[in-house]
């Protein structure tokens, strides 16, 4: 471990984003343009029709500038370009052509003054509909005679044929599954569902765009990549790419669901571009509620183990069910059996996955990408397995885990490379010593009506999708760093905060690396695509270890010239040189070596620059990360089970995280404990049905029905303990490595772990509700009387 | 279904009276034109936004001062139609001597709806989950309800008569709650369960009960959110009557509530659900309210 005494990171700032906290952050839904037209969505009422017609007169007539699916483009797309092509699968355009394919689909769109107006109209509008047959689910889809959502998609420039409504299928191998369970002298086999259920981002999805002039347009969008934006929109509408200008703007929360590019974001230009006038689409939450889901996870598990306890073999059969849309389940599944053979070393894997088309919302990445559907059925299984063998969970997993020297599978099969850092057996150790660990005893010695429990579960997520080779992910960054002519820093980028603190830290980075105070150091919005360089996505958890990466390797080049600038001035050489941070003055300064009283300070350095017309001290970097370092996470979480009422509480917990040097520490603390109030509510409440009569979701879209827990649930800030592991990354950006997702993995199946320890009931399906909990625990009590 | 819930596209009449006599003027002339009511606005704007309601008149009432007020007397308690939930929430009376109501009002929605809507509008809306009706069931308390030619009280318990139901004529302005005294060693308790904390309940329960010499000398046991409306189940209340709280008894009062209630399954939760935790509801909401009435 690297010991180092930092200027800015690892310490507490004011944060940069001060807009945040005053109310003063503009969003998208905040960009006002003179002469805007403000636009909504006609969406479909059925889960599956043909489109026989759509009448637009009526609302023409009332001035209003209308859409549907003749004003379109005929371009068949992904709007999610993170995948390389050849891995993309294509099955949409902007609006539906043919057929609506789920509830709530865009079917027209209508632009008018006001959006009271606009509505109106939209009133107006008269679709004929043939309903066709739907299917909800996965099971029912699969049938050859069950209704198809599409005969053909493309893949890549490809098309491939649809059938039994499989989307695509992933199949992977690692040496001997059948040797593998041979050896085994104990298996578990089980079957595991986490649920599809809404992000419930605070910002819905909003996009302005303005059509230029020249033909070009500018776009204000919620996003987590502007490049994405500006090159998919540059690909259906046929603009050359300097004519499209999508700005960064701070966005209002995502947790992945602004991955791909939204589906309004399109609407919102076709409308632009025939009202020849800007537009602004901001969705209702009840539209944003229909547009998007997390993908649930079905999983077949199996694994062995000897009777020592150490893994011989892991097997899993996944089936997502991925909607009316793949947005890139191709990765998804990928990526699953990646996180699955990075938490065990299961020697033999063998891995099957199929994702399913269904009349249902489409799904796409949330926080995790995976990692908790896939975490849940493995974490459990291994307590399953340690009772079967009579062992300790966590001297199971000290076992068994994944570490320092291992493979670990970053972006699924294809992106892979070794751990150089890994903080899982101190968290697994101090966090038993902190929770009481020797204290837990088995459900069967629980008594009365409030039974508490205790459950352990580690996770982690990749750091970026970068690694030694290139696979099916596109991953690299980029960054302007400029010094001023004051001295202070300029940081251009078009990496996107999600809140997390990520332009925090590019400004920590910047100012470490020209040892600048962190006040000196500037990252604004007002950037975008013409300004700033390729960054494909703040996706992954690579905003520090990628997004950040390519600012330090910006900082160390403008460090070069300005050494070599301040060479001049010394009349020495730029390796001379010393660059130290000196508070006093509130400046960087610059001196020879051993002679700290002839400093000059880096604005004056600067200013001689600008004076003599030296140029900028600037430089624009572009990086690939060669590695995907995983952060990892455990907690420890306790639950208080009423027998009564089926009521859970999380009395405790203990959160260890493993992010290398952490670069924020108080968000990433708040990282931690917001992915736990998230994640448990994925273990207690989150769900969203549908009425399969009517193919609507039976909250309507409202968040008056789909409740996700808020701090009133959380335990009281004095039982919620937070602990970093004592690691450094060598191949991050000062040591560092990510957390963002890595924090949502493992939740609900510690929470899962615990609720087992409490009343001695395995739940295999979440969300484990007060309802479900108490029916089980009456047919366990039924059981026991007929034993009896 | 095509909504948006960012914007109210229906145009309406808006009509702010500033005395009871205009705005029941105004429900004279409009009562068959299609108006509405709106004291705090936390379900009818909720309704217009998200079911596509739409009035062709809405008589805001929020400025008529006559009927803003809580206060409490020998009479007892007087709630005016316009008083806002946070107002009654606050009074010390309601606190120290009306458990339940407070206790109901504490458990409603977050702390910004409860500063908006009005107990009024709770009762009108007719919610079979109203908070604050079991309670007032309970409390045996009373609406009054005027129109230009007079008034007339009724019970809240047969005020309520199904799901936005409510036995309220178009021309009519529910005006004021009355609720009585309450009378020596009584005590009474408000239990809900929602999915998270600011939540339409699952199930919620009143009980109100006159202990004398450790025995119940009367009650009323009130369920909300498992039947068309807030019902009491009398049958369960008979068990109790005149008996020691033992736990057999106890025991016996859940049983019979749990039969008596009519629960469904909805999004909050199953009829299986609701018929369990009723009994427990019961169990622990007579407890408290037992120990609240002391002896």
């Amino acid at each position: 471990m690297e010991n180092k005494q930092f200027i800015a990171i690892s310490k507490r700032f004011d944060i940069k984003n001060v807009g945040k906290v005053t109310g003063k952050e503009i969003y998208a839904s905040d960009v006002n343009i003179p002469g805007m037209m403000h636009a909504v969505v006609l969406r479909s009422p059925y889960p599956h029709a043909e489109i026989k017609s759509i009448d637009l007169t009526e609302a023409e007539k009332t001035g209003a500038i209308c859409i549907s699916r003749d004003d379109v483009p005929d371009l068949i797309y992904n709007e999610r370009i993170v995948s390389i092509p050849d891995k993309t699968y294509k099955d949409r355009t902007v609006l539906p052509k043919d057929k609506v394919r789920h509830t709530g689909e865009a079917v027209a769109a209508v632009a008018a003054d006001t959006e009271e107006t606009a509505f109106k109209a939209l009133e107006k509008i008269k679709v004929e509909y043939k309903k066709l047959p739907a299917v909800f689910d996965i099971d029912e889809a699969m049938k050859p005679d069950t209704s198809q959502l599409y005969s053909y998609v493309y893949l890549g420039d490809k098309k491939i044929d649809i059938e039994n409504n499989i989307a695509c299928v992933r199949n992977i191998s690692v040496s001997d599954i059948d040797k593998g369970f041979e050896e085994a002298d104990v298996i578990v086999e089980e079957t595991f569902n986490v649920q599809r259920i809404y992000h419930m981002q605070l910002e819905t999805k909003s996009t302005v765009c303005v059509p230029e002039a020249d033909g070009g347009i500018t776009i204000w969008t919620t996003t987590q990549g502007i490049h994405n934006v500006r090159i998919l929109l540059g690909e259906i509408f046929n603009i050359p790419l300097h004519k499209i200008n999508v700005k960064r703007i701070t966005l209002g929360g995502s947790f992945g669901s602004s991955i791909q590019m939204n589906s309004i974001t399109p609407i919102c230009v076709a409308l632009a571009l025939k009202a020849k006038s800007p537009v602004k689409l901001v969705m209702p939450r009840e539209d944003d509620i229909y547009d998007h889901a997390s993908y649930p996870l079905r999983t077949k598990i199996k694994i062995g183990a000897k009777k020592d306890g150490t893994l011989t073999a892991g097997h899993c059969k996944v089936w997502v069910e991925i909607g009316a849309h793949n947005i890139q389940a191709y990765p998804y599944l990928g990526c699953i059996a990646g996180w699955f053979a990075s938490l065990y070393k299961w020697i033999n894997i063998k891995y099957e996955g199929k994702a399913v088309y269904t009349n249902k919302t489409p799904t796409c990445a949330r926080r995790g990408y995976g990692s908790p559907q896939i975490n849940f059925p493995v974490e459990n299984a291994m307590d399953i397995l340690a009772e079967k063998l009579g062992m300790d969970p966590i001297e199971l997993r000290l076992k068994n885990y994944v570490g320092k020297g291992d493979e670990f599978w970053g972006q699924g099969p294809t992106i892979k490379s070794i751990i150089r850092s890994c903080g899982v057996e101190e968290m697994l150790v101090e966090g038993s010593k902190l929770i009481g660990w020797d204290k837990r005893i088995p459900p069967s010695e629980k008594t009365g009506d409030i039974r508490r429990g205790i459950g352990v579960a580690r996770g982690f997520h990749t750091s970026g999708t970068g690694g030694p080779n290139p696979g099916e992910v596109i991953d690299y960054s980029g960054a302007t760093v400029k010094i001023n002519e004051d001295g202070s820093v300029d940081v251009v980028t078009a990496l996107m905060d999600h809140g997390g603190g990520t332009w925090d830290v590019a400004a920590k980075v910047a100012a470490e690396v020209l040892k600048v105070p962190f006040d000196k150091v500037g990252i604004y919005n007002g950037v975008d695509t013409r300004t700033t360089v390729f960054d494909v996505n703040t996706h992954a958890t690579r905003g520090v270890y990628c997004g950040c990466g390519a600012v330090k390797l910006a900082a160390e080049k403008v460090k070069k010239i300005l050494l070599n600038y301040a060479a001049t001035l010394f009349k020495d050489l730029p390796e001379n040189l010393e660059l130290v941070c000196n508070e006093e003055l509130g400046q960087a300064v610059v001196y020879p070596k051993g002679l700290p009283e002839k400093y000059k300070t880096v604005g004056e350095i600067a200013k001689t620059a600008q004076i003599k017309s030296w140029g900028t001290i600037a430089y624009t970097s572009s990086l690939r990360q060669k590695n995907c370092p995983p952060c990892f996470i455990t907690y420890f979480t306790e639950v208080e089970v009423n027998t009564k009422t089926g009521q859970i509480k999380i009395p405790r917990v203990i959160m260890m995280g493993d992010s290398g040097t952490i670069m924020n520490p108080e968000l990433w603390k708040g990282q931690i404990i917001g992915a736990f109030s998230q994640g448990i509510g994925l273990g207690y409440i989150e769900e969203i049905p549908y009425d399969t009569n009517t193919g609507k979701l039976k909250c309507n879209g409202f968040i008056t029905d789909f409740k996700v827990l808020t701090t009133t649930e959380m335990p009281k800030i004095d039982d919620i303990k937070v602990l970093p592991a004592h690691t450094y990354e060598p191949t991050g950006p000062f040591g560092a490595k990510g957390i963002g997702e890595a924090a949502l993995s493992a939740v609900a199946s510690s929470f899962g772990n615990a609720v087992y320890n409490a009343v001695g009931i395995r739940f295999y399906d979440l969300p484990i509700t007060p309802e479900k909990m108490l029916k089980a625990l009456k047919e366990k009590e039924e059981k026991k009387d007929k034993k009896e | 279904m095509q909504t948006d819930t960012k914007i109210l596209a229906h145009e309406f009449e808006y009509l702010t009276p500033n005395t009871l006599n205009e705005a029941l003027d105004m429900l004279d002339r409009y009562q068959d034109k299609n108006a509405k009511i709106l004291a705090g606005g936390t379900d009818l704007l909720v309704k217009m936004k998200t079911i596509n309601l739409k009035p062709d008149y809405i008589i805001n009432i929020k400025n008529i001062q006559e009927i803003n007020f809580i206060t409490y007397n020998d009479d007892g308690l007087k709630i005016g139609a316009v008083t806002s939930l946070s107002q009654v929430e606050k009074s010390k009376e309601v606190k120290a001597k009306y458990s339940a109501l407070y206790e109901a009002i504490k458990s409603m929605a977050a702390i910004a709806v409860r500063n908006m809507g009005t107990i009024a509008g709770n009762l009108c809306n007719a919610s079979p989950a109203a908070d604050t009706a079991p309670p007032l069931i309970a409390y045996g308390a009373e609406v009054k309800l005027a129109n230009k030619r007079g008034e007339r009280a009724v019970p809240v318990e047969e005020f309520l008569t199904g799901p936005g139901k409510t036995v309220i004529s178009s021309n009519e302005l529910l005006t004021q709650l009355n609720i009585p005294v309450l009378d020596e060693n009584t005590g009474s308790s408000f239990l809900k369960i929602g999915r998270v904390k600011a939540d339409i309940a699952k199930i919620n329960i009143a009980v109100y009960l006159e202990r004398k010499n450790n025995v119940c000398k009367s009650c009323k046991i009130v369920f909300g959110s498992v039947a068309k409306t807030p019902i009491r189940v009398k049958g369960a209340e008979d068990i109790l009557r005149g008996q020691q709280l033992t736990s057999d008894v106890l025991t016996k009062v859940a049983e019979k509530a749990s039969e008596e209630i009519k629960p469904i399954t909805d999004i909050r939760s199953t009829a299986e659900y609701r018929h369990e935790i009723a009994k427990v509801m019961v169990e622990k909401a007579v407890n408290l309210a037992w120990e609240r009435a002391g002896d």
